[in-house]
């Protein structure tokens, strides 16, 4: 098998499986449970929570561990909710090219769209133009989940503080939130929330080789946010439930794991992708890489055959044990168009034609010769229909 | 070459369909109907999946593949049909309808003007028509091992099990001329076996959809979401007696004893329905008047060949139904014995010598 999907899921870690696996069966206590036994579990959830949250520069209080990134994403704009509650107006501003998750919850919140330009990176002057004295909330994620186009955070971080300076000189009291969705970054560039000037940050286990349906929002301390699940008060009572212990511990380790081969992996992708960038330019149809060639996350691999049909390609591939997709998952599945590649104005031949791959830890560079060659040949012989 | 547009759903059927029509020498393109379905939250209607699934087995078989998109005519045809004889207290057969409507035409005539000659799907039915007599001639498996006079013609299935001619019965001449039911001639187990030595086995998916729109809540639930329930006597029909409460007569089926919630003892069954009134009417007595029938009135009558006239045909009443011997006058079957009287607005489809020579529905 040679898997070429990591955006999409990435199988859990040894080191992961082990680490969560006493929290099934011998520490499985609730953690809130009066024993000490069960004390003892809450020490190691809390201390696990506190290595995750040391990845991105933050506290283990800053986290609320929510069941995967969509969830914490939601629990994010909350933020909104709180807010609108003394200042009506309050407008929320996401990127056009979100993850599903925020785009429908900019939906639901009727927020605005801030262009990319044709690499998928933010369009700042569209920005500062949407950034009126009412937008209260701003969603970008850290790297797009079908390109792996990286967004300027800071840069946007210091519009929005110039923008907040504005408001305290004019006295509009409306708070300015910025979230943003590290779910495909976190493994693959270092994090620091004060670096980059968020109040929110969504992580998610499931692509940095932990277990799925685990997930941690960065809560900032001037951020106030609402409840998303009532109960037993967990998780600073913002999402109860009775804490998935072996979950969190998983992520953890999983995080911890793929952040300290970091530099490493990284150069191994970049040099696997050229690789692979060679033997797809053998292509019949010339391929045409999209994303943005400085600011890509070194794992990302989008390209387009214009004219041909991709999803066929992924079926021929698949009996040989390749697997690659098209845009993101959640997308395809629906048999919609990427809104993604949509917006970096791609016309419906090249989205037709795009494949999306993404490396990971278990590819070899002889992987990405024999992929690039199947692929090739998948090309060929759709060509060989006509 | 001649050109065959194939409805694939991604099911075995459809999926061997395409495969022996590509073996045969066709040039066979794959087409998904894309019928309405409703995407609402905490409904699972997996039409992308099924789509993924189709597509995936014609481009396994390196045939060309389209989406034909009849969501409204799907709709306004077919659902919104079947809600309105639903609304006037009758029982339709949404199937019926999605072939005569659907399938066997607005399929066929939008792949006609896409340029294909004819059309394919994985029914259990056989055809005679020009086409299959040129493939019987040639020994072909596709021709399904019968023929019929006059051309065109529909015929039943060689499985027994699976015969689906009782759904096709309203399907056009036209429609009959220009189309080819590979399987029809084929026994299900073999169409597996087939599958399977072809190496398609993994490729096709293992479950077969029902009526997509209605999903797995079943055609009551989804009743519900079109008409209020409001309250009505259950009454017996032999005393008059009032048993309990329904919650609106049209959620109710003849000869149905499911969910009426009546307590133990021998079960009711629903034997007739007054809408206006909103009454029930049941009773435990299987020899019920109403339960049985040796007349049945029909309308929307279709008979094959255009302008022929039956006078005796054998019925069938249900699909896989035994077939029963009537006389035809009219509009009225007749029976030799009483027959257990089909809900209103169902079909009565008839044969002779294994030809579906057509139908009506029961009033």
């Amino acid at each position: 098998m040679i898997y070429l999907d990591y955006a999409s899921a990435t199988p859990v870690s040894e080191k992961a499986i082990k680490a969560m696996w006493p929290y099934f069966n011998e520490d499985f206590f609730n953690p809130s449970a009066p024993y000490l036994a069960a004390k003892h579990v809450r020490e190691d959830y809390e201390a696990a929570k506190a290595e995750l949250a040391h990845i991105i520069g933050a506290k283990g209080d800053d986290l609320v561990i929510t069941a995967g990134a969509t969830e914490a994403n939601n629990l994010a704009f909350s933020a909104l909710d709180v807010i609108k509650t003394e200042h009506k107006n309050s407008q929320a501003l996401v990127l056009e090219t979100e993850h599903a998750s925020v785009l429908e919850l900019g939906k639901k919140y009727q927020a605005g769209l801030i262009k990319v330009d044709h690499t998928g990176l933010i369009d700042l002057v569209d920005l500062k133009r949407k950034l009126t004295g009412n937008t209260a909330f701003v969603s970008v994620a850290l790297a797009n989940n079908e390109i792996g186009t990286i967004q300027p955070l800071a840069e946007i971080a210091e519009i929005i503080r110039k923008e907040r300076e504005t408001r305290l000189i004019t006295g509009n009291p409306i708070p300015l939130i910025f979230h943003s969705d590290a779910s495909q970054a976190l493994s693959l560039i270092p994090i620091s929330v004060a670096r980059l000037g968020v109040d929110l940050m969504t992580l998610n286990s499931a692509k940095v080789y932990g277990p799925k349906g685990v997930g941690a929002l960065y809560q900032g301390h001037q951020v106030r946010l609402q409840p998303i699940s009532a109960g037993g008060g967990q998780e600073k009572g913002l999402r109860s439930g009775t804490e998935n212990v072996p979950g969190l511990i998983g992520f953890a380790a999983a995080a911890i794991e793929a952040k300290a081969h970091q530099n490493g992996a990284r150069k191994r992708y970049e040099s696997m992708a050229k690789i692979l960038k060679a033997e797809l330019e053998k292509s019949p149809v010339a391929p045409a890489f999209l994303g943005n060639k400085k600011h890509q996350l070194a794992n990302f691999c989008p390209v387009s055959f214009p004219g041909i049909d991709a999803e066929r390609i992924i079926y021929l591939l698949e009996e040989e044990e390749i697997y690659l997709s098209t845009g993101a998952a959640c997308a395809a599945s629906k048999g919609v168009k990427s809104h993604v590649l949509k917006a970096i104005g791609l016309n419906d031949a090249e989205i037709a034609g795009s494949l999306r791959i993404s490396l990971g830890l278990q590819n070899t560079a002889e992987d990405m010769a024999v992929a690039g060659q199947r692929i090739v040949a998948a090309i060929s012989k759709e060509l060989a229909r006509y | 070459m001649k050109t065959v547009y194939v409805g694939m759903s991604g099911g075995v059927d459809s999926s061997l369909s395409a495969v022996l029509l590509k073996e045969q020498g066709y040039h066979v393109v794959g087409v998904y109907m894309k019928n309405w379905s409703r995407d609402l939250p905490g409904m699972r209607c997996p039409w992308a999946e099924d789509l993924a699934d189709a597509k995936r087995v014609a481009v396994r078989l390196g045939i060309d593949f389209k989406v034909f998109d009849f969501e409204n005519e799907y709709k306004q045809k077919v659902v919104d049909y079947m809600l309105a004889e639903f609304g006037k207290g009758r029982t339709p057969n949404p199937d019926i309808m999605c072939n005569q409507e659907i399938k066997f035409k607005l399929f066929y005539e939008t792949a006609r003007e896409d340029g294909a000659d004819l059309i394919a799907t994985g029914h259990y039915a056989r055809v005679w028509n020009d086409e299959v007599k040129e493939l019987a001639n040639q020994g072909s498996i596709l021709a399904g091992g019968t023929q019929a006079q006059p051309a065109p013609a529909l015929l039943m299935a060689k499985d027994d099990n699976k015969d689906q001619t009782y759904f096709l019965y309203r399907i056009s001449e036209e429609a009959i001329s220009h189309t080819i039911f590979p399987v029809g001639g084929m026994l299900k187990p073999d169409v597996k076996k087939m599958a399977a030595e072809k190496g398609l086995d993994n490729a096709y998916k293992k479950e077969s959809m029902g009526v997509c729109f209605v999903g797995e809540v079943g055609m009551e639930d989804f009743l519900k979401e079109y008409f209020k329930e409001q309250a009505g006597p259950i009454i017996d029909v032999e005393t008059g007696e009032k048993l309990g409460t329904h919650e609106g007569a049209i959620f109710y089926c003849v000869g149905q004893r499911h969910g009426l919630n009546l307590g133990g003892g021998l079960p009711y069954y629903v034997v007739r329905k007054d809408i206006k009134e909103n009454i029930v009417y049941v009773s435990r007595n299987l020899n019920a008047k109403d339960l049985w029938a040796t007349e049945l009135e029909l309308e929307d009558i279709i008979l094959r060949p255009q302008g022929a006239a039956y006078d005796q045909v054998f019925v069938r009443l249900r699909h896989r139904a035994e077939l029963i011997p009537a006389q035809l006058d009219g509009n009225k079957l007749i029976f030799e014995k009483p027959v257990k009287r089909p809900a209103s607005g169902q079909s009565a489809v008839f044969y002779r010598d294994g030809v579906c020579l057509g139908g009506g529905i029961i009033i």
